[in-house]
């Protein structure tokens, strides 16, 4: 028996992931519907308002309130395949280095966010700023969008590893996820709404906010990189 | 002689509670282990600890030569395990399921032994179905051929008759039978009729605690089994 090569165990593991999500797609569904429902919250809760609201300064913050959320529900669902028959067991027994398994459960949660991404953001611009003007440098929002997706399935891939076995595991992975995320959050949210809103200083905001992202993303997703043997053999 | 298990006062603590309490034994190469004890002896605790997925709070041992705690990886490459979870994903087929699993094992040239072994566990003509169909006989089965794929040294087998009717169990065995040849099995079981028929040594677990550890031929099963009895504490059979 040859010495499996990292890269293919790497391989053999995304791919089973993205086949078996593509098959029965119930990470994807429920993560859409979630996001259209949430969508439409907005709308009714912001439909009272006046027309002096100005929806261009609070986007940023309800586009990634949108995508945290929705990621929350997918994260939830990441393991539920390798839980159920006592997949993860099999997965272990392979000689496998365990961060290869963090590094393709990460891809394939980055690559499923960015599939809802790519169908939850237009909606959002569809419904609330299609009456606005946003700034110029608009197309740059793209950037924030991906680093803090990056930095969110990564952390989120951590800690869904160490609530799955945990009871009330929905409510446990909300609790950790989100106070960790929070400077990544902020970040992302002041860039979105820097190249949205434009003006003299949003290049500014939008740049410093990004190397913070950027700096967190490093950071948090070598740590749970160097973190998850511990984490996943507990 | 050669063993493919030496466990040298191998211990497990969860909390305050002991689980396994010094275990030691040696089991020479090719043998079979049957383990009993009744719920909570620390029988599934002692394959984990041996099957590396859980860590010995004491003690060491050493599985075909390597290390536990230290060559873990190594002692994976040589080890399958078949438990009462069949460890497949549902939603992937019975190829797929044994695909994936050759692939992270480095298996040379997968499709091949795949095919190999679908034929041996006669799941060939199923062999593009959802394992999420399947009885649980044939999940078994599948889970055999999913513990072989890597052609190892050392299996375990955790309960693996737990759930499986009598047609089942009749084709279980032949598969188990099959396998045996070169290789070492070592079985946790509540059956004390099964078990004892399987082995070439038999090891008694009560509370954490090796009580009996011998020889299949040195043992006459009426004996054993009122040993069992009285040691273990249960009207086992």
């Amino acid at each position: 028996m040859a010495t499996p090569s990292t890269f293919r165990q790497y391989k053999t593991l995304l791919v089973k992931d993205v086949r078996q999500e593509f098959r029965t797609k119930e990470m994807l569904t429920s993560m859409g519907i979630y996001a259209l429902l949430v969508l439409i919250v907005y709308g009714a809760a912001l439909a009272q308002t006046s027309n002096q609201l100005d929806i261009l300064q609070m986007s940023g913050g309800l586009l990634w309130a949108l995508i945290v959320f929705t990621s929350l529900l997918g994260l939830n669902r990441s393991f539920f395949a390798e839980k159920e028959q006592g997949c993860i067991e099999g997965i272990l027994l392979a000689p496998l280095d365990r961060s290869v398994l963090f590094l393709a459960k990460a891809t394939s949660n980055l690559l499923f966010l960015i599939i809802i991404e790519v169908i939850a953001v237009p909606l959002f611009w569809f419904f609330f700023l299609t009456t606005t003007t946003p700034a110029e440098t608009f197309p740059l929002m793209v950037v924030p969008l991906i680093v803090g997706t990056i930095g969110v399935a990564g952390v989120g891939t951590l800690l869904s590893t160490i609530t799955m076995n945990t009871r009330g595991k929905d409510v446990m992975l909300a609790v950790l996820f989100i106070p960790l995320i929070f400077p990544l959050l902020y970040a992302c949210v002041s860039a979105t709404t820097a190249v949205l809103v434009g003006g003299d200083t949003a290049l500014n905001t939008f740049m410093l906010s990004l190397v913070l992202a950027a700096g967190y993303d490093i950071i948090m997703v070598l740590l749970s990189w160097v973190l998850y043997d511990f984490v996943i053999s507990a | 002689m050669e063993y493919a298990i030496e466990a040298r006062k191998l211990s497990k603590s969860f909390g305050g509670r002991k689980a396994l309490s010094e275990v030691s034994f040696s089991l020479p190469e090719g043998a079979f282990l049957s383990v009993f004890g009744h719920n909570g002896a620390g029988k599934t605790t002692l394959l984990r600890i041996l099957a590396t997925l859980a860590r010995p709070t004491g003690g060491s041992a050493k599985i075909l030569g390597y290390d536990l705690k230290e060559e873990a990886e190594n002692i994976r490459s040589h080890i399958g395990l078949i438990s009462h979870a069949p460890m497949l994903y549902p939603d992937l087929t019975a190829e797929e399921n044994l695909l994936l699993y050759a692939n992270l094992y480095g298996v040379e040239n997968p499709e091949a032994r795949v095919k190999e072994l679908l034929k041996a566990v006669e799941l060939k003509t199923r062999r593009m179905d959802t394992v999420r169909g399947f009885s649980r006989g044939m999940k078994q089965r599948l889970s055999i051929a999913r513990a072989l794929i890597h052609n190892p040294e050392l299996v375990f087998l955790d309960e693996p008759y737990s759930g499986l009717d009598p047609h089942a169990v009749e084709i279980f065995d032949g598969l188990i039978q099959n396998a045996r040849e070169g290789r070492t099995f070592v079985m946790v079981s509540h059956d004390l009729a099964k078990g004892f028929a399987l082995c070439t040594h038999a090891l008694v677990l009560s509370r954490g605690n090796v009580v009996v550890f011998e020889e299949k031929d040195k043992l006459d099963f009426e004996a054993f089994q009122a040993t069992y009895s009285k040691t273990v504490g249960l009207g086992v059979l």
